[in-house]
């Protein structure tokens, strides 16, 4: 700008006073920026914590409330069939006893467990029914084998979303970011319902990166 | 690319899709008021938003209505409303679509509507007729994936601003060419020939939204319904019913063509299919079904024939 050359070769002075503290001063607000970015941080990773906590919160209150319906369903059942199979005690106890496990569950897994049995005694009720043809021909019957079959296809539905969002909740917890978070912030992994395979909660999983480019 | 990355992206497509809208419209507006002269520009702008706003919120009703799509009950319908229930369910979704069916022989579906709540999912009465209970759980499964990852409402918008800007650039084409003579004042000749290329293009660039939005997202959904059923094979069986299939839907149109889960318009496979590649709104069924098989790791039995 100005018109003569400036004369100003010269050799750095050391830095002085002002200088020194400049570069403190620079330094405070790098480790500052750090700080408020690993806090944002801590804060994003909690929040999707919360996120796929309550999703898996929200897929057990589903298998939950069919759960529920069963349980309820299952008196009537043994009733209808009473009418017709007195006799058939056996068969009858041990869905009673199945009910009385599924009421008395806590947590996923036991609730599992017993859903299994519950499954497998009510297969069998059927099974019973079939040498019964008055009673097969009852609409009352009819109607709850349907309700009941209703309640286990929606079960099944529940459990896979269920156990795909515990399965990413727990990866998250374990996997090493998430971890620190979830330590501090009292996280704990959830119980699977009823899993068969490890494999049957993780697959499969829908990748959308195809549809980015689209 | 996660789920709630779809979700966002979704959610911003929709709104770039009725920005573009808006644009066009301004395009064919001030191609009109070129070739005419008055305030068409202004007009056309105006009828345009007011469009894009009841689109906003009636997509659904309007898709409805073209495509015959009547609300049923669970009593009518158990096995159909049981199927969008548990696929619901196992798609982690707040409550059920609502359930429509379409009576027409031919077997197709198709989701439309806003957010998951306002959402429905349309089933015709040949599908029902065609599909057992595990095939048709997967293709509702494939609907129901479409409204878990937000698909709806963008297909939903696009079918309807698609179809009205080919409507409108259809009829504004046949009056330049066959009306001219009387046009007042006479404009400026190259304004008109911008104008009438304008008019031309329109059209070719609403498809080309339409065919860019729909062909990724028939995969995504069927390897949804995959996720949400856990049954690849179901699904797989059902494409295979469908591509047997011949029958066209009377009630579907170009603009509604996306979203269905098959291409409810041509059905006559063989030869054309290298060159109608490029116009098609769904991938080959034969390529979907590939694909499930690659994912479910099981291989369904050849056609006889093809």
């Amino acid at each position: 700008m100005g018109g003569g050359e400036p004369a100003s070769s010269k050799i750095q002075p050391p830095p002085s006073r002002p200088r020194i503290i400049a570069g403190i001063v620079v330094a405070v607000y790098i480790i500052a920026g750090v700080v408020v970015l690993i806090a944002i941080w801590t804060v994003l990773i909690f929040n999707h914590l919360i996120r796929l906590g309550n999703e898996a919160k929200k897929g057990w209150s589903n298998i939950d409330v069919q759960l529920k319906r069963r349980t309820d369903l299952i008196p009537n059942l043994v009733e209808a069939v009473k009418g017709y199979a007195a006799h058939e005690r056996q068969v009858f106890d041990e869905v009673t006893a199945a009910r009385t496990a599924m009421q008395q569950a806590s947590g996923p897994a036991q609730a599992g467990e017993a859903n299994k049995q519950a499954t497998a005694a009510i297969g069998r009720l059927f099974a019973v029914s079939e040498a019964y043809p008055a009673l097969r021909a009852s609409e009352n019957f009819q109607k709850l084998q349907d309700e009941l079959t209703d309640t286990e296809d929606k079960i099944a539905a529940a459990r896979r979303y269920y156990n795909q969002t515990v399965y990413q909740y727990n990866t998250r917890l374990q996997s090493f970011p998430d971890l620190i978070v979830a330590k501090l912030g009292g996280f704990h992994e959830r119980e699977f319902f009823a899993l068969d395979s490890p494999a049957e909660a993780g697959l499969p999983n829908v990748d959308f990166s195809g549809g980015a480019a689209s | 690319m996660t789920l709630e990355e779809q979700v966002r992206s979704n959610r911003i497509r929709s709104a770039m899709l009725l920005l573009s809208f808006g644009l066009v419209f301004v395009g064919i507006g001030a191609a009109v008021q070129a070739v005419y002269g008055g305030a068409w520009l202004i007009i056309i702008a105006t009828i345009a938003f007011v469009y894009a706003l009841i689109s906003w919120f009636a997509n659904g009703k309007m898709i409805a209505s073209w495509t015959g799509a009547r609300p049923v009950a669970k009593d009518e319908y158990p096995e159909l409303v049981r199927a969008v229930e548990n696929a619901s369910i196992g798609a982690g979704l707040e409550q059920a679509p609502q359930v429509r069916v379409v009576d027409d022989p031919s077997p197709n579906a198709f989701a439309a509507g806003g957010s998951p709540k306002s959402a429905y999912i349309a089933a015709t009465s040949g599908l029902l007729g065609m599909m057992d209970k595990r095939e048709l759980e997967a293709v509702v499964a494939h609907e129901v994936g479409h409204v878990r990852n937000r698909d709806v409402r963008l297909m939903s918008l696009t079918a309807v601003l698609v179809g009205v800007v080919a409507l409108v650039s259809d009829i504004a084409l046949r009056l330049a060419f066959f009306g001219g003579g009387r046009r007042r004042g006479g404009g400026n000749p190259i304004l008109m020939i911008l104008g009438i290329v304008m008019l031309i293009l329109a059209p070719i660039a609403a498809f080309g939204i339409q065919m860019s939005l729909s062909r990724k997202r028939e995969y995504l959904a069927d390897e949804s319904s995959a996720e949400i059923t856990g049954d690849p094979e179901g699904l797989a069986m059902a494409l295979q019913k469908l591509q047997l299939d011949k029958t066209e839907l009377r009630h579907a149109n170009r603009a509604t063509a996306h979203l269905y889960i098959e291409t409810p318009l041509n059905n006559t496979s063989g030869a054309r299919s290298a060159l109608s590649g490029l116009f098609d709104t769904h991938p080959s069924l034969e390529a979907r079904i590939e694909s499930l098989e690659k994912m479910g790791g099981f291989q369904l039995p050849a056609l006889a024939g093809q």
